[in-house]
């Protein structure tokens, strides 16, 4: 019966979702107003003035940089989040004693040689994506990910003492926070030199200039992203 | 300094304040709440001196990145953005009440990232109600929505994890809604600026308009626990820590309605649609949630639990206003946004003070509290007559212009809804003054308790000072959004 009636509330619903949709705008044709309005100027404009060959990159960091101080402080919200949450836990609240924890089943040879054979190559990967997000497809999220993957990866392979070497304790508060410092950084320079916070140069004889604050961005989100997505990880494993 | 740079810094001095909160606290979290205070009181200048702009020179704008709207994100203080205002009142109020609150409740581990997520959840409203641009709208709701879920869970008690988790399932589908309604703008105009999108969307498909529109409200509903989809409310809001409870309740919910009022622009400008239907339903969901709220809140024994469900009833009211469409009603409707934050604030608060010190919180337990906690008990006396709206207090202007709206809009009958309500909550707030002072203790001990330390005394009785000065000085905010209302309103008139 509680099935029946949810079925039943589900179509009522769709009905007018599915109608609603249809009415768009076409979905894809070059005449719809995604494609007519803004788009074209970021499309024909973009590599003179945002300073990066890559569109994509021209739009989350520039033009709509700030969103991406936005979600980049998102990202750091989680982690506070998971932190506040998890940290300190009570006692008596731990699984029952005797249930083997997962760290107890031992890795295999072949996983554990395969992981440090790649791990030099992932990480001159993760460094290739963060530098040239400006260029080709990639960037600092992109790059974020692949290096916590590498760090997490480690932590199962071989443990997490070494694992967390590299990311130096002293500094660790730091570079969680790297991604919003570094936009602050940037937007306050920008604000002091064009008159707006993260205003770049747009003058093509200070591309450069933008080109090189694109690619620091790059790199803050990608480090701060990669210690966020570790530091959650080891958060969430700690048995204490 | 400009004020184009100072609307810029009020977002991002509290989002580095926050993001360096877990630096500078330190392991033992004892630089936390010192440093996070200081961070308040700078932005608390900046938004007054944002809020003088205001007043002097109406609405201003900030382009970011110096790209001009559409192709950029702009910030747009208006007079609904000078919530700001409350926003960071409250905000240093509730820091400098959690010092005490922490270091008793909380594991030292913690609270860091207690008061690292606080800053983060006002610095998401406040992004929130100063930005011009939807999607930049929709990444602090983010901000401020997850910050909330866990600030909720923050004690520890199996309890609180419960509740955050109802909440945070129920917030997930509304900012899911939110992002879709966003989308099918975007596919309708081409624009994510809110001023582009209303002058885009006049000529769009009606269909998908009012889809979107369906879904914003649904979405910024589930926020503002507009009944039927208060269900999260009552227990997120009684669970977290006091001084949490009195931001969820007395702003993060509000964001949910200034979201609403954001919409509002978009549509009464563009003429697409004939809200008419919507506002008719609003205005029904509200009065029902005026009287349901306060019917429940009735029959609370917790006393945080009847003030989350005082909190429903006064959603309720706000969204009555808006839904009356009358100058009257949104004008009653957008200063009961800032009244209601700060009399719920000098409620939860205050119970926060009592609840440190006796550790009951039936009202049963703290029979004769009033005796013992006499100032405490005094601010929330004050706040109690306010709720109810009795003059001279901040609540009785609002209240009274939302039921001229009602009038204003033909519809006296939902004045009488208002006015039946009002009764309800008088009620229960009787009962709470009437145990904290006229009835024999149950526990001998309440007797001996002290008074609340300093740290939580001073921001309750600011917060009740606030409730009268508000209540006698009760025309500077009507008259100050008066012109925002008249020029959401005047597309309605043509």
């Amino acid at each position: 019966m509680k099935r029946a009636l949810t079925v039943a509330l589900l179509v009522v619903v769709a009905i007018p979702l599915l109608y609603a949709v249809a009415q768009l705008p076409q979905h894809g044709s070059p005449m719809t107003p995604p494609y007519t309005h803004i788009s074209p100027r970021y499309l024909e404009k973009g590599p003179e003035e945002a300073g990066a060959e890559n569109i994509v990159t021209d739009v989350i960091l520039n033009y709509r940089g700030f969103d991406t101080n936005g979600e980049v402080t998102v990202i750091f919200t989680s982690l506070a989040a998971v932190c506040a949450v998890l940290l300190g836990s009570r006692k008596g609240d731990e699984r029952p004693a005797g249930e083997p924890s997962s760290s107890a089943v031992p890795v295999s040879d072949v996983v554990s040689f395969v992981v440090r054979l790649l791990s030099p190559l992932i990480a001159i990967f993760a460094v290739y994506v963060m530098l040239f997000g400006h260029i080709s497809p990639g960037g600092g999220f992109q790059s974020g990910a692949i290096l916590a993957a590498l760090v997490i990866v480690t932590t199962v392979i071989v443990g997490r003492k070494q694992a967390e070497a590299l990311v130096p304790v002293r500094i660790r508060r730091l570079l969680q926070v790297a991604a919003p410092l570094t936009f602050f950084v940037v937007g306050v320079s920008g604000l002091f030199l064009f008159g707006d916070y993260l205003a770049y140069p747009k003058t093509e004889g200070q591309m450069w200039l933008a080109t090189a604050w694109l690619i620091v961005i790059g790199i803050g989100i990608g480090v701060g992203g990669a210690a966020v997505l570790a530091s959650i990880f080891w958060t969430m494993g700690d048995d204490s | 300094m400009p004020a184009s740079a100072l609307l810029v810094g009020v977002i991002i001095i509290p989002l580095v304040g926050a993001v360096l909160t877990p630096v500078v606290g330190g392991r033992s979290g004892r630089a936390a709440g010192p440093w996070a205070l200081a961070v308040m009181l700078v932005t608390s200048a900046i938004a007054l001196m944002l809020i003088v702009h205001v007043a002097n020179v109406g609405p201003f704008s900030a382009y970011l990145g110096g790209w001009e709207p559409p192709y950029g994100i702009e910030l747009r203080f208006d007079e609904f953005s000078a919530s700001t205002s409350v926003i960071c009142l409250l905000g240093t109020l509730s820091i400098l009440f959690s010092f005490k609150y922490a270091e008793k409740e909380l594991p030292p581990e913690r609270i860091r990232y207690y008061y690292t997520l606080l800053l983060l959840n006002l610095t998401g409203m406040i992004g929130f109600v100063v930005t011009g641009d939807i999607f930049n709208l929709f990444v602090f709701m983010e901000i401020l929505s997850l910050s909330g879920y866990a600030l909720v869970a923050v004690s520890g008690e199996r309890t609180a994890e419960m509740a955050a988790f109802k909440y945070l399932i129920m917030g997930a589908v509304s900012s899911l809604m939110v992002l879709f309604a966003i989308g099918l703008l975007y596919a309708l105009t081409g624009s994510l600026n809110m001023a582009d999108i209303s002058v885009r969307l006049a000529g769009a498909e009606k269909a998908p308009a009012m889809l979107a529109i369906a879904a914003f409200t649904v979405g910024f509903m589930v926020k503002a626990a507009l009944f039927p989809l208060h269900i999260w409310l009552p227990d997120a809001h009684a669970i977290a820590p006091s001084p949490v409870s009195a931001i969820l309740s007395g702003l993060v919910v509000k964001t949910g309605l200034l979201g609403m009022i954001r919409i509002y622009q978009i549509y009464y400008g563009a003429k697409v649609l004939d809200l008419s239907a919507l506002n008719t339903v609003l205005v029904w969901l509200g009065a029902i949630s005026i009287v349901m709220g306060a019917f429940f809140a009735i029959f609370q024994e917790d006393i945080k639990m009847m003030l989350a469900y005082s909190t429903i009833s006064n959603v309720g009211y706000i969204i009555m206003g808006l839904g009356l469409a009358s100058q009257y009603g949104v004008i009653g409707a957008a200063v009961h946004i800032f009244n209601h934050a700060l009399i719920k604030a000098t409620l939860f608060l205050g119970a926060g003070a009592i609840i440190y010190r006796t550790g009951y919180r039936n009202l049963t337990d703290l029979r004769g509290i009033g005796r013992s906690m006499p100032l405490t008990t005094a601010a929330i006396s004050i706040g109690a007559i306010s709720i109810v709206g009795m003059p001279p207090t901040a609540g009785f202007l609002c209240k009274w212009y939302i039921a001229l709206g009602a009038v204003e809009a033909g519809q006296p009958l939902f004045a009488v809804a208002l006015v039946f309500g009002a009764l309800f909550i008088f009620v229960y707030y009787i009962r709470m003054v009437n145990t904290f002072y006229f009835q024999e203790p149950v526990h001998p001990e309440i007797l001996e308790v002290e008074e609340a330390p300093l740290s939580m005394l001073f921001p309750v009785l600011i917060l009740a000072a606030l409730c009268l000065i508000m209540g006698i000085l009760g025309r500077i905010p009507l008259s100050f959004v008066e012109p925002a209302v008249t020029r959401l309103l005047a597309p309605l008139g043509g």
